[in-house]
C-alpha cells in the first residue's frame, strides 16, 4: 500500500490529564470472586502473602477487610507459593471465576473487553498490546486481524507521537484538527439519555474532538458545547432547523447506518416520551420511523444539491457523509467527494445498540474490513485520496480496532458503543425499551436518567480516550512511527489469524 | 410477427458467443443526471437545446454529455431528401483515428453502399478546445444502404426470408454495428465505436458537459425536429472515453436516462436469454436495448412497451378496465424480469420510419423516483418538452422564443407523469406527424401511455394578436383614455378588474401599449411603482379568461413589465430617497444597510449562478443581515436555495419571487414570508419551521419534507411525497391535487390541539378562470401512509377516496372543531387565490352543503402502546 509522507505534524499538546474515576456499581463486577468463609480467624497471613493487594488488613483493626477481587489473578495463582487459598490455615478462602463475568457480554464484546474498557475508563491507563481485552471472540472481522507487532519493547514519549487527524483535507474551507483520530458517533436524544449526551459532549470538549447529535434534534443543554457537537441531518429530519445547522462546525448527512442499511432510524414508542416527542415535535408514545432514504435525494446529483443546500445555510461547515457499505461503496464514496463532502464516513455492520434489529445487524452490508481497503485503494487510484478524510465506524470497540481500521486505509474512526461501555454499559442489549437500561444510559426514563452524572461520565470517557491514545503511541513506537497518519493503508502490518501470534515482526 | 421475433432472436445467437469476461472493463457506474428533450413542429437549431443543458450544468459533473437529434435537414447533412429518409446514417467515433481504414475495409466497404461519407466538422476555437479535459473523438458520417449480396446472404443465413426485407436490413445494420463495437471497443483498447446508425438521426457525445458537444461538433445551427440532451454525473471520476456517455441507441431511437437500476444484472440476464449482450456496460445501454427488443423484435405497440418497462401495480392496476388488466397481466408475467427496478426516467427520441413520424417521449418508473416535468406549447410553433427540472424547460422556451416570437417563454401547460398509474400510465409521447396543411409540415400531438390526447388548456386565443403581444414592450407607449383610466385607479385590484372587463376586446398591440404605459407611468413615484408591480403581479397570479391571448403570454408580459419597472429603480449604490434599490451582478458587492425599514431591495437575477456563495441565496442573507425587510427577485432562472440560510429570527422579512426559481426554495424558513409568483420546483420548504410560504402555481417533489411549522398555501398541485415526515404544526392548503404519498409519516401532533394539517381541495381553474372540481381529489395511493399525527382534510363530497388508498390512517367525520380550525385558513386561501369558500368549496353541483358533508378528515388510527395509551391524543408535540 502506498501512503504519502506528509511534513511532520505538530504533536497534540495540552491533552486532558487522566484521573481516577471509579464507579460504585462496577466495582463489584470482576473477573474472579474471592470468598472468605466465616471460619476466617483474621490471622492476616493472606494479606502478607498476596502481592496484588487482594487481601488487606489494616493495622489496629480486629478483622481483615473483605477481599478486593478486582486485582485477583484467579485460580491460575495456584502455581504460586503465595496462593492464598492453599496457604490459609483455616481453609476459609476460595477463588473462582465470577458468575457475572461468565454471564456478561457476547462474542463481540467479551467480558474481558468490557472489564478492560471499564478499567481504562476508571484509570486512564492503556492496555498492554497483547491484552485479551483488545480483541473479541466473534471469530470474524477485527477479531481475526492482528498487528504484526515487533516484540521488543521500546522506550517512547507519548508527547513525541502525533495521533491527530485533519477533518478537512481539501485545499479550501475551514481546517479542523483533532488530537486523536476518533470522534463520537450519532446517538440521538431519545435513544440515549440527556446525561449520556452531555457526558459525551463534555468529553469531546476536553479532547477537542467531536460528538454528534444523532437524528433526534439538538437539545439546548448541548448548546454550550456546540463547537464540539456535530449536527446530524438524517432522513427523518427530526429536530433539524437552520439554527442547528448554522451552529455546527461539522454537519453530518446520515444516509444509512451500517447496523441497519436500508432501514431508517427508528425509535420505538416506549422511548418516545413527552420529552423526546417535544424535541422531535412528534406525537408522544408513537413509534418514530425515519424513511430509509432521503426522499429528496435519489441519486448523486440530488446528493450534490443536498450538500449545496447545507452549504447555503452554513458555508463554513465541514460536510460529512455517512453511508453504509453496499457493494459499490467505492462509487458512493467518490460520488460524495465530487459532491463536496469533506468527510466520507463508512459505517460498517458490526455496530448498533440493542435497538437495531438482529436480522439487519447480522445480515446486511459488506464487512467494514473489506469496505475500507476497497474505498481507500479506489480513492488513491482516482488521485483524490489526500483530499478526503475517510472515517470508519461500526463496531470499533478498542484502540486496536481503531488502529486496524487505519492500517486498512481509513484516516480515523467514529466511536459509539465504547463510549457507552465507559459509562458502565454491560451490553445487556435491552436498548430498544426506554425502561430496560439498567445503567440509565439508553433511556429517557426520568428516574433511570439520574443514574449518570455527566461530569463523572465525561471523565470516564476522557480517560478511555487517554488510555487509547497511549496505546496507539506504544503501537506506533513499536513500528518506529511517530505519526498515526503513517499507519494509514499499511495492510502489510496486519495478519489474518485466529489469535495474535507470538513470533512476529516479519 | 411471432415468427419474426423468434427468427430475430435466433439470428443473434452469435452475439452471445463471447464470454462476458471478454468485455473486461469495469462497469460504468451511473449516478444521476440532467436530461432534456424537445419536440418541435418547426426545425429547431441545436443552440436551443444548449440553454437548458447549461442550465442543468450542475446536474452533471463534466464526465459525459451528449445529445441526439432526430428529423434532420437534408441540406445541412449534405444529402438529398431521399438519402436522408432512406439511408442509415451511420456515425463512427474514432477515438484513435488511425484505425479508420481498417474499420472501413472490414465493416463499411464490403457491407454497405455508401452514398455519402464525410468527417463531422469540429470547432476550431482554440481557447475552447484547450478547455476540454479530454479530446473528443473524430466522427465520420456514412449515409448508406446495405449491399444486396451481403444482405441476401444474411437473410438466408439467419432464416429471415419471411420477414420484410427492409426490417431484415435493419437487423443487419444492428448486428454489424455490434460487430464493430465488439471488435473496436469492448474487447480491445477502445479505438472506435458506432455512435448511432438510425435513419434521419444523429447522436453526439463526449467526455465533458453536454453543451460542449454542441460547441465542439458545431451543432448550434444544425436543425432537427426532436432534440434530446444529457448531462452525465457518473460517480466514477476518471472517464477518458465517451462510449459510456448518453444517449445510447437501439436502431432508430436514442435514449437518455436519469437514475440507476437496482437490478442491472437481472435485466442483463433477461436480455442474454434473448441473445442480447450489452457492450458498454451501463444501465442506459441496457435500457435502450430493452426498448429495441420490445419494439423491433417483439413488435409491441408503444403502450405495451411502456407497460413492460414500468408495470402498473397495486391499486392502479385494479382500476384498469378488465381487458387491459388481462393484457397487462400477461405482459408483466412475461417481462417482469426485464423491468428496470429503481429510480429511472427515460427520455427517448426516435424516428418511426415505418409509421412516418418522429417521436419524443418520457417514461418514469412506477414509483416516480426521479424528477420529471412535461410541458406543452401550442400555436404556430408546437412544442413538447420534457426535462428533469422545470426551469430547464423555461430556459429552452426563452431561447426558442428569441427565434420564434410566437413561442411564449412559459409553456401553456406543465405537468408530471404519475408512474405506472391507471390515469396517465406514467408516460407521455409527443408525436410529430407530417402534414401538408400545416405551415411547417408537421403537427405535434401529445398523448399519454394509453393514447389519450393531451392538449393545451385552451386554444381559444388568436394567434395573430398573441404574436403581436409578444413584441418587446414599446419604449414610447402612447397614452390613451383606457390607459389613463387604469393608471388613475389607486387600488391595483380595481385597476386589474378594469383590465379584465376590457381584456377580451384588446388587441395585442393595444395591450402591449397599455402594459408599457402602466410601466412607464409607474416610475413617477414609489407608490406608483408599488401599485404597478401589484397590478402586474395580479396578472401573473390570478386566473381569468385571457381574451385573445394565451395565459402564458400574459404571464410573460407581466413578468417583462415588472422587470422593466423594477430595473428602472435606483441602483443600490445611489442613496436617493426612493425606497427601491436595485442590485444585480455588477453591484452585488456594494450591499449596504437598508436606509429605511420599508426599503425594498430588488435583485435582478440575470447572470447569477445557480448556487454557491456568489449566488442569490447568499445575497439575500447579507441583505437580511443589513436590515432589509423587503426583497424582490426578478428574472430568476433556476437559482436554488432562495430564502435558505436566513436562520432563526427572520420574521418581518418578505421575499417576492418572479420568474422561474429553482429547487429548495424557502427551505428552513423560520419566520420570514415568501411569495412565489410562478410554479415552484422540487424540495420547496424542506424543514420549513415558521413563517409563511405562498405559491401561485404548482410545487414539485417532496414539498415540505420534514417541515416543522409554517402557514403554507399552494394554488396548484404538488408532485410526489408532499409533507413527508413533517412534524410540529405546519398548516397547509393545497388547492389542486398530489401525485402520491401525501403526508407520508406525518407526525404533526393533534391538529385540534396545536398540531399540523393539510387541506387538499382537489380543484383547478378552467380556461375562463372559473374554479372547477377535479374528477378525483386524490387519484394516487399511499395517502397518509404510516402517519402518526396531524390530519388531512380532503374535499371529497362524493366520497371518492377509499380506505384502499390509505396505509395505516383512517377516514373520519369532520367535526365542528375541525371546521373551526380550517375555516380561517380557507378564508385566507380565498383572499390569496380567489377560491371562494361559501360560493364554491362548500357547494356540490350548485347546492350548498354543510362542511361535514364536503370535507373528510384523514387521521392517524390510534395505536395501543403500553406506556402512553392515555396520553396519546390530547398531548401534542409543540
Amino acid at each position: 500500500m502506498s501512503w504519502t509522507a506528509e511534513p511532520k505534524r505538530a504533536c497534540p499538546a495540552d491533552l486532558p490529564e487522566q484521573a481516577l474515576v471509579p464507579s460504585d456499581q462496577l466495582r463489584f463486577i470482576n473477573r474472579f470472586t474471592v470468598v472468605r468463609a466465616d471460619a476466617c480467624i483474621s490471622c492476616g497471613l493472606c494479606a502478607s502473602l498476596c502481592p496484588y493487594g487482594v487481601h488487606k488488613r489494616i493495622e489496629g483493626h480486629g478483622k481483615i477487610l473483605s477481599p478486593d477481587d478486582r486485582s485477583c489473578i484467579g485460580p491460575a495463582c495456584s502455581v504460586n507459593y503465595f496462593f492464598c487459598v492453599a496457604n490459609c490455615p483455616t481453609r476459609s478462602l476460595s477463588v473462582k471465576t465470577s458468575d457475572t463475568y461468565l454471564s456478561m457480554g457476547d462474542p463481540r464484546w467479551t467480558s474481558d473487553m468490557i472489564l478492560a474498557t471499564w478499567a481504562q475508563a476508571e484509570t486512564g491507563r492503556p492496555l498492554p498490546l497483547d491484552h485479551p481485552g483488545n480483541t473479541g471472540a466473534s471469530g470474524g472481522g477485527f477479531d481475526k486481524l492482528f498487528f504484526k507487532v515487533p516484540e521488543t519493547e521500546v522506550e517512547f514519549s507519548p508527547s513525541e507521537i502525533c495521533t491527530s487527524l485533519d477533518l478537512n483535507r481539501r485545499k479550501t474551507g475551514t481546517k479542523v484538527r483533532i488530537p486523536i483520530p476518533i470522534y463520537g458517533g450519532g446517538m440521538s436524544f431519545g435513544s440515549v439519555s440527556v446525561h449520556t449526551m452531555l457526558s459525551r459532549a463534555k468529553a469531546a470538549k476536553s479532547w477537542n474532538t467531536f460528538t454528534c447529535t444523532g437524528e433526534g434534534g439538538y437539545p439546548e443543554l448541548l448548546v454550550p458545547y456546540k463547537d464540539h457537537v456535530i449536527t446530524q441531518i438524517a432522513t427523518g429530519l427530526f429536530g433539524v432547523r437552520e439554527e442547528t445547522i448554522q451552529r455546527a462546525r461539522i454537519v453530518e448527512f446520515k444516509y444509512a447506518q451500517g447496523a441497519k442499511p436500508g432501514l431508517g432510524g427508528h425509535l420505538l414508542h416506549d422511548k418516545n416520551t413527552p420529552e423526546v416527542a417535544r424535541m422531535r415535535e412528534a406525537v408522544p408514545y408513537t413509534s418514530l420511523f425515519s424513511p430509509f432514504p432521503f426522499h429528496s435525494v435519489y441519486s448523486v446529483e440530488d446528493h450534490k444539491k443536498h450538500l449545496d443546500w447545507a452549504y447555503s445555510i452554513n458555508p463554513g461547515a465541514i460536510l460529512s457523509v455517512k453511508v453504509s457499505t453496499p457493494n459499490d461503496v467505492e462509487m458512493v464514496s467518490v460520488g460524495s467527494y465530487y459532491a463536496g463532502a469533506h468527510i466520507v464516513h463508512l459505517d460498517g455492520g458490526y455496530g448498533g445498540t440493542g435497538a437495531a434489529p438482529e436480522i439487519a445487524k447480522k445480515n446486511i452490508a459488506m464487512p467494514i474490513e473489506y469496505a475500507i481497503p476497497k474505498v481507500h485503494k479506489f480513492l488513491v487510484n482516482e488521485g483524490i485520496r489526500d483530499e478526503v478524510t475517510l472515517i470508519a465506524s461500526g463496531g470499533l470497540r478498542t484502540a486496536m480496532d481503531v488502529a486496524k481500521t487505519i492500517a486498512l486505509g481509513a484516516d480515523g474512526a467514529v466511536i459509539g458503543t465504547a463510549d457507552l461501555v465507559a459509562l458502565g454499559c454491560v451490553r445487556c442489549g435491552n436498548c430498544e425499551s426506554g425502561r430496560g437500561c439498567p445503567r440509565g444510559i439508553a433511556t429517557t426514563d426520568p428516574m433511570l436518567d439520574k443514574l449518570i452524572d455527566s461530569d463523572w461520565g465525561a471523565k470516564r470517557i476522557s480517560n478511555l480516550y487517554g488510555a487509547w491514545r497511549l496505546q496507539w503511541c506504544e503501537l506506533l513506537a513499536r513500528f518506529e512511527m511517530d505519526d498515526i497518519s503513517q499507519l494509514r493503508g499499511r495492510m502489510d502490518l496486519l495478519r489474518r489469524a485466529d489469535k495474535p501470534a507470538k513470533e512476529v515482526g516479519k | 410477427m411471432r415468427h419474426d421475433a423468434i427468427s430475430l432472436i435466433e439470428s443473434r445467437k452469435w452475439m452471445t458467443s463471447h464470454s462476458r469476461d471478454e468485455t473486461a472493463h469495469v462497469q460504468e457506474a451511473e449516478g444521476g443526471c440532467g436530461v432534456v428533450g424537445i419536440a418541435s413542429s418547426v426545425a429547431l437549431s441545436g443552440r436551443h437545446i444548449l440553454r437548458p443543458l447549461i442550465q442543468m450544468h450542475n446536474r452533471g459533473n463534466g464526465k459525459g454529455g451528449g445529445i441526439a437529434a432526430v428529423g434532420l435537414d437534408a441540406d445541412q447533412m449534405g444529402v438529398t431528401d431521399r438519402i436522408l429518409r432512406e439511408d442509415y446514417l451511420i456515425q463512427v467515433a474514432y477515438l484513435k483515428p488511425k484505425v479508420r481504414d481498417a474499420l472501413e475495409d472490414e465493416f463499411i466497404k464490403p457491407m454497405y453502399k455508401v452514398e455519402k461519407k464525410y468527417k463531422v466538422e469540429t470547432s476550431d476555437d482554440k481557447a475552447f478546445l484547450k478547455s476540454l479535459e479530454v479530446d473528443p473523438p473524430e466522427v465520420w458520417r456514412y449515409f448508406c444502404r446495405v449491399k444486396n449480396g451481403p444482405l441476401d446472404e444474411f437473410i438466408s443465413e439467419s432464416g429471415l426470408e419471411k420477414m420484410d426485407p427492409r426490417r431484415a436490413e435493419d437487423e443487419f445494420v444492428y448486428q454489424t454495428s455490434f460487430k464493430v463495437n465488439k471488435k473496436y471497443y469492448a474487447t480491445s483498447d477502445m479505438s472506435a465505436f458506432v455512435m448511432s446508425h438510425g435513419r434521419n438521426m444523429i447522436v453526439m457525445k463526449i467526455v465533458g458537459y453536454a453543451e460542449e458537444v454542441i460547441k465542439f461538433y458545431k451543432l448550434e445551427d444544425v436543425t432537427a425536429h426532436v432534440w434530446i440532451g444529457h448531462q452525465r454525473y457518473p460517480t466514477k471520476g476518471r472517464v477518458w472515453h465517451p462510449g459510456g456517455a448518453h444517449p445510447f441507441v437501439g436502431l432508430d431511437e436514442a435514449l437518455v436516462h436519469n437514475g440507476d437500476f437496482a437490478n442491472y444484472h437481472s435485466v442483463s440476464e433477461y436480455l442474454a436469454q434473448r441473445n442480447i449482450v450489452p457492450l458498454f456496460l451501463t444501465d442506459t445501454e441496457v435500457s435502450v436495448l430493452l426498448f429495441d427488443l420490445l419494439n423491433r423484435t417483439y413488435g409491441y405497440p408503444l403502450e405495451y412497451i411502456i407497460e413492460a418497462l414500468a408495470p402498473t401495480t397495486e391499486r392502479d392496476f385494479t382500476l384498469l378496465p378488465e381487458d387491459k388488466r388481462k393484457v397487462y397481466r400477461a405482459i408483466q408475467e412475461t417481462h417482469i424480469h426485464g423491468s428496470p427496478d429503481g429510480p429511472w426516467f427515460f427520455i427517448i427520441g426516435r424516428n418511426c420510419y415505418y409509421d412516418n413520424k418522429f417521436q419524443l417521449m418520457g417514461i418514469t418508473d412506477t414509483s416516480m423516483l426521479r424528477p420529471q416535468v412535461f410541458a406543452l406549447v401550442d400555436g404556430e410553433v408546437q412544442l413538447g418538452l420534457i426535462a428533469s427540472e422545470k426551469q430547464a424547460i423555461d430556459a429552452a422556451l426563452s431561447s426558442i422564443s428569441s427565434e420564434f416570437p410566437s413561442v411564449p417563454v412559459y409553456a401553456d401547460s406543465y405537468w408530471n407523469a404519475r408512474g405506472g398509474s391507471y390515469t396517465d400510465g406514467g408516460a407521455f409521447i409527443f408525436s410529430l406527424h407530417p402534414e401538408e396543411q400545416q405551415k411547417n409540415g408537421f403537427r405535434l400531438i401529445c398523448t399519454n401511455k394509453f393514447g389519450i390526447p393531451v392538449t393545451a388548456p385552451s386554444d381559444d386565443w388568436d394567434s395573430k394578436e398573441d404574436i403581436a403581444l409578444s413584441e418587446i414592450l414599446p419604449a414610447k407607449p402612447k397614452a390613451n383614455a383606457f390607459g389613463k383610466d387604469v393608471v388613475a385607479r389607486k387600488d391595483p385590484g380595481a385597476a386589474f378588474e378594469l383590465l379584465l372587463d376590457k381584456l377580451k376586446d384588446l388587441s395585442g398591440a393595444e395591450l402591449n401599449n397599455l402594459f408599457s404605459y402602466i410601466a412607464q407611468q409607474s416610475t413617477k413615484s414609489d407608490t406608483a411603482m408599488d401599485e404597478a408591480v401589484e397590478f402586474f403581479t395580479k396578472v401573473i397570479d390570478s386566473r381569468y379568461a385571457s381574451g385573445k391571448f394565451r395565459r402564458s403570454r400574459l404571464m410573460q408580459k407581466a413578468n417583462e413589465a415588472i422587470a422593466k419597472i423594477l430595473r428602472s429603480a435606483q441602483r443600490l449604490e445611489r442613496n436617493e430617497p426612493s425606497l427601491y434599490s436595485l442590485v444585480d451582478q455588477d453591484n452585488k458587492n456594494k450591499m449596504h444597510p437598508a436606509h429605511s425599514p420599508y426599503a425594498k431591495l430588488v435583485i435582478d437575477c440575470r447572470g447569477f449562478p445557480m448556487e454557491g456563495e456568489a449566488g442569490v441565496s447568499f445575497l439575500i442573507k447579507s441583505a437580511r443581515d443589513m436590515g432589509w425587510n423587503r426583497v424582490v427577485l426578478i428574472d430568476t432562472h433556476g437559482q436554488r436555495f432562495i430564502g435558505a440560510g436566513l436562520g432563526p429570527r427572520s420574521k418581518g422579512l418578505r421575499i417576492d419571487v418572479y420568474g422561474s426559481p429553482g429547487d429548495y426554495l424557502g427551505s428552513g424558513l423560520d419566520g420570514a414570508e415568501m411569495a412565489v409568483h410562478a410554479n415552484g420546483q422540487d424540495q420547496l420548504g424542506q424543514i420549513l419551521s415558521n413563517g409563511r410560504l405562498v405559491v401561485y402555481g404548482d410545487v414539485g417533489q417532496t414539498f415540505l419534507y420534514g417541515a416543522k411549522g409554517g402557514d403554507v398555501y399552494v394554488l396548484g398541485n404538488a408532485a410526489g411525497r408532499p409533507l413527508i415526515n413533517a412534524v410540529g404544526r405546519p398548516r397547509v392548503v393545497i388547492n389542486g391535487t398530489c401525485l402520491d404519498y401525501l403526508a407520508e409519516s406525518f407526525m404533526a401532533g393533534n391538529p385540534l390541539f396545536g398540531g399540523g394539517f393539510v387541506v387538499l381541495n382537489g380543484m383547478a381553474f378552467d380556461p375562463e378562470g372559473r374554479p372547477m372540481i377535479l374528477p378525483a381529489p386524490y387519484p394516487g395511493g399511499n395517502l397518509f401512509s404510516l402517519a402518526s399525527g396531524g390530519a388531512i382534510y380532503i374535499r371529497d363530497p362524493k366520497k371518492q377516496v377509499g380506505e384502499d388508498q390509505l396505509n395505516g390512517g383512517r377516514i373520519s367525520r369532520l367535526t365542528e372543531a375541525d371546521w373551526k380550525l380550517i375555516y380561517p385558513h380557507l378564508k385566507e386561501n380565498e383572499r390569496l387565490f380567489g377560491i371562494p369558500v361559501e360560493d364554491f368549496l362548500l357547494k356540490v353541483d350548485g347546492v350548498t352543503k354543510p362542511p361535514e358533508e364536503i370535507y373528510r378528515k384523514i387521521e392517524a388510527a390510534p395505536t395501543v402502546t403500553l406506556a402512553g395509551a392515555q396520553q396519546q391524543l390530547p398531548d401534542t408535540g409543540s
